[in-house]
């Protein structure tokens, strides 16, 4: 819809707020005066706190919290979702007043904000602590930019959803390993030229990410608050990922798509494509939005390069930040903290809210990953996001200007997305690009 | 004038002039030239028919999805209605929806467009009258520094209005989108160039003559001869603010203030959000787009019988 102009809409803004990367920034990164006693004080003080989410229903979360804490109010903002609110976060806090206390910040998005120092660094409020309650996935995107800039809040571990009746009509069973995901993606077309075994959407770079990740690559590394290294070229994963999808592409066995619209979403239903790999978060927006194909769906792991070693990485996830600005810091991150690791917290962001969790509490109980999902009749789905949220391969850094590379990845792997497009070469070009890029707002780049 | 169906009375037209007189001297005659009508070229046509299409394509899709639910918005054609008409429960759904938001919506984008598109309109009328009518010093280079503002674009003025208006402790209140509103230079550049030609220069120095002020000559004879182009601004001008995106989406907050585009865009997010709702949002977005439209509709309707240009065409022998 209005993506291309909101693109460089952040573009510009984001330009903006790097730029003062390396000053002395606005930010003071709160923790001069940070102590973990007050954040457990400050639950029992009077506070108003206001948050940014997008995320629909979780009032309902947020008011359990203030049932048990009925001296803290929160006030729950909905600005618009991830590059919108993104770009209004970033003005507010470069302008030094506007911004919320606490903001939910997606971890593609929040080295920018961790290394401009514009997030409190959570761990001399005694965050630190909660290290064991999480998903060691989850755990290492928030710690960026030496510090800890934010409360996991969901995870996005990848898997793969299938037509049950698309693969029973051909006989076959859902690839384990990326050999036979090909072989099976001939099969789909030749049996139906307009089906096609799965899509790649031109636009979207975060499932980009995750599929290089997904295939062992770790294209990007921050050292400090300013060495950036991107390599794209010479990553082995991403190389593996571009030709498994280039040749792909070009015997034209996939289809490239813009996703997330309407026309998508009846391809989804209607079984043109066999396969959708992305986030475990996905169960809920399927029930939404085709809730005519209840019960054709089921959840596999993701293929892998060789049978029986699991593999996955993660698509999407969010954390939860306390800004610099806030006026209520100690009862800010005791809010954040509560939200994402309460028990009673995250049961309702899971059942409520709808969100996949990144906290233990519930990844190794049994009796949330044996729970039957009304969408997949027959199936535990949990179970395999679990596995899945375990096989998450470690040591994923996104870039400090993640949400500037992601806007310019149409422009230049989406353009070899196409029917014999070179996607290694793409893949070269989205490297300079983002080279460039961080070399103008004064990162070194490797 | 009338007019007649190709090939009836036209055609015998000139049997109507006087038989020839003796040639005295030539007669030139009486009635009318026939007026030569053009044949409708075939290629012509079907090129309109065509462009009518593509251009009334996806409103006619619009109105059709709205009549669906989500469950026929994704198993149907977007070109055929599907099981059942749901539209009217569909625009129930919109106004209800989240204690009737979308009416709040509605209603700052009115006052948005109202107050920033008629306040653009005037401020453009007088400037460009100001620029066209008066000598004064400087007036080549503000004229130059309007068309220099055109080439801005609003997304890179986006961030430092925020800063501005953030110091002055406006953002997050309908002033933020009202008050930028208010600058039109593609309105000034139109109003400008407009009022040179229809006002009458002569027509100003007989009114001053007459003992006209400058304020009463403006709003008594100007003003009236301008209302073309002025309506021709407020329309584009109301078009513009009633789309305006990018600058709400930066400047306010809270929901409550947004105008009708950045809440349907909130609502967009939502239908495909990492997480569900409990209400399927497809048929809320599509139908409340479609109701954000029709006022528009209705504005150029309305306002276009004053869309006539050249009111004073001829009232003054130049």
């Amino acid at each position: 819809m209005n993506r291309s102009l909101l693109t460089a809409a952040t573009a510009a803004v984001l330009a903006l707020g790097l730029t003062a990367c390396g000053g002395s920034g606005t930010g003071t990164g709160g923790s001069s005066q940070a102590d973990p006693a007050a954040v457990r004080e400050a639950l029992d003080k009077p506070a108003d706190i206001t948050f940014w989410t997008w995320v629909p229903n979780i009032d309902k979360t947020v008011a359990l919290f203030e049932k048990k804490y009925p001296k803290i109010h929160v006030k729950v903002v909905n600005v618009g979702q991830s590059e919108a609110q993104y770009s209004k976060l970033q003005a507010a806090l470069k302008a030094g007043k506007g911004a919320p206390d606490v903001a939910q910040i997606e971890y593609f998005a929040l080295p920018q904000f961790a290394i401009t120092k514009q997030l409190v660094d959570l761990a001399g409020y005694g965050a630190t602590g909660l290290k064991d309650k999480f998903a060691p996935s989850a755990w290492s995107q928030v710690n960026v930019a030496g510090g800890m800039y934010g409360i996991p809040q969901d995870t996005g571990p990848m898997a793969m959803f299938y037509r049950k009746d698309v693969l029973a009509g051909l006989g076959a069973t859902p690839p384990r390993t990326w050999d036979e995901f090909n072989a099976l993606a001939k099969k789909i077309h030749a049996a139906d030229p307009d089906k096609y075994i799965t899509y790649t959407d031109p636009g979207d770079a975060g499932t980009g990410n995750s599929m290089i990740w997904q295939s062992g690559g770790f294209p990007y590394k921050v050292t400090g608050t300013t060495g950036v290294a991107a390599d794209l070229k010479g990553d082995p994963g991403a190389q593996k990922w571009a030709g498994t999808y280039g040749a792909l592409l070009k015997d034209k066995l996939l289809d490239t798509t813009p996703s997330w619209n309407d026309a998508w979403w009846k391809s989804m239903a209607a079984g043109k494509y066999a396969i959708w790999m992305t986030g475990a978060w996905a169960p809920a927006v399927m029930e939404q939005n085709m809730p005519q194909s209840k019960g054709q769906w089921d959840v596999a792991p993701m293929p892998q390069t060789t049978a029986g070693t699991p593999a996955s990485a993660e698509n999407g996830g969010s954390s939860v930040a306390v800004t610099a600005q806030s006026a209520n810091k100690a009862a800010s991150v005791a809010f954040a903290q509560w939200l994402d690791s309460d028990p009673e917290a995250v049961t309702s962001l899971n059942k409520d809210v709808g969100l996949f969790p990144a906290t233990k509490v519930l990844l190794d109980d049994p009796a949330f990953r044996s729970a039957t999902v009304p969408y997949f009749p027959g199936s535990k789905p949990n179970e395999i996001f679990a596995q899945m949220s375990q096989a998450v391969r470690p040591g994923w850094q996104y870039l400090p200007f993640q949400v500037y590379a992601n806007s310019v990845y149409k422009d230049s792997v989406g353009q070899a997305l196409k029917p014999g497009g070179d996607v290694p070469a793409a893949l070269s070009a989205w490297q300079d690009r983002i080279t460039t890029f961080g070399k103008e707002q004064g990162f070194t780049m490797k | 004038m009338t007019t007649s169906a190709p090939g009836t009375t036209q055609a015998a037209a000139p049997q109507s002039a006087p038989p020839p007189a003796p040639p005295r001297k030539p007669v030139r005659p009486l009635t009318r030239r026939p007026r030569r009508r053009r044949r409708g070229s075939t290629v012509l046509t079907v090129l309109m028919a065509l462009m009518l299409g593509y251009t009334l394509l996806p409103l006619v899709w619009l109105f059709l999805s709205s009549t669906k639910n989500s469950e026929g918005l994704f198993s149907s054609s977007g070109l055929w209605f599907s099981n059942g008409f749901h539209l009217f429960g569909n625009i129930h759904d919109v106004f209800t929806y989240n204690d009737g938001i979308y009416l709040r919506w509605f209603g700052n984008t009115v006052l948005y467009s109202v107050v920033g598109a008629g306040g653009a309109a005037i401020f453009a009328t007088m400037g460009g009258y100001a620029l066209a009518k008066f000598e004064f010093a400087g007036r080549r280079l503000l004229f130059a520094l309007v068309i220099g503002a055109i080439s801005i674009p609003g997304t890179a003025l986006a961030v430092p209005t925020y800063l501005l208006f953030s110091d002055a402790g406006i953002v997050n209140t309908p002033w933020a989108v009202i008050l930028p509103s208010l600058v039109s230079p593609f309105g000034l550049y139109l109003m400008r160039v407009y009022a040179a030609d229809a006002v009458p220069d002569a027509m100003l120095e007989a009114a001053r003559i007459d003992g006209a002020g400058e304020t009463r000559i403006f709003f008594t004879i100007s003003l009236r001869l301008l209302a073309p182009g002025f309506v021709t601004v407020l329309l584009f001008a109301l078009v513009s603010t009633w789309n305006n995106y990018f600058l709400p989406l930066i400047l306010l907050n809270d929901p409550k203030w947004f105008p009708l585009t950045v809440g349907l865009n909130q609502w967009n997010s939502l239908a495909n959000g990492g997480s569900g709702g409990t209400q399927p949002m497809y048929p809320l977005l599509l139908t409340g787009s479609l109701l954000a439209i029709v006022p528009l509709i209705v504005a150029f309707l309305f306002l276009q019988r004053f869309w006539q240009s050249g009111l004073a065409a001829g009232g003054v022998k130049q």
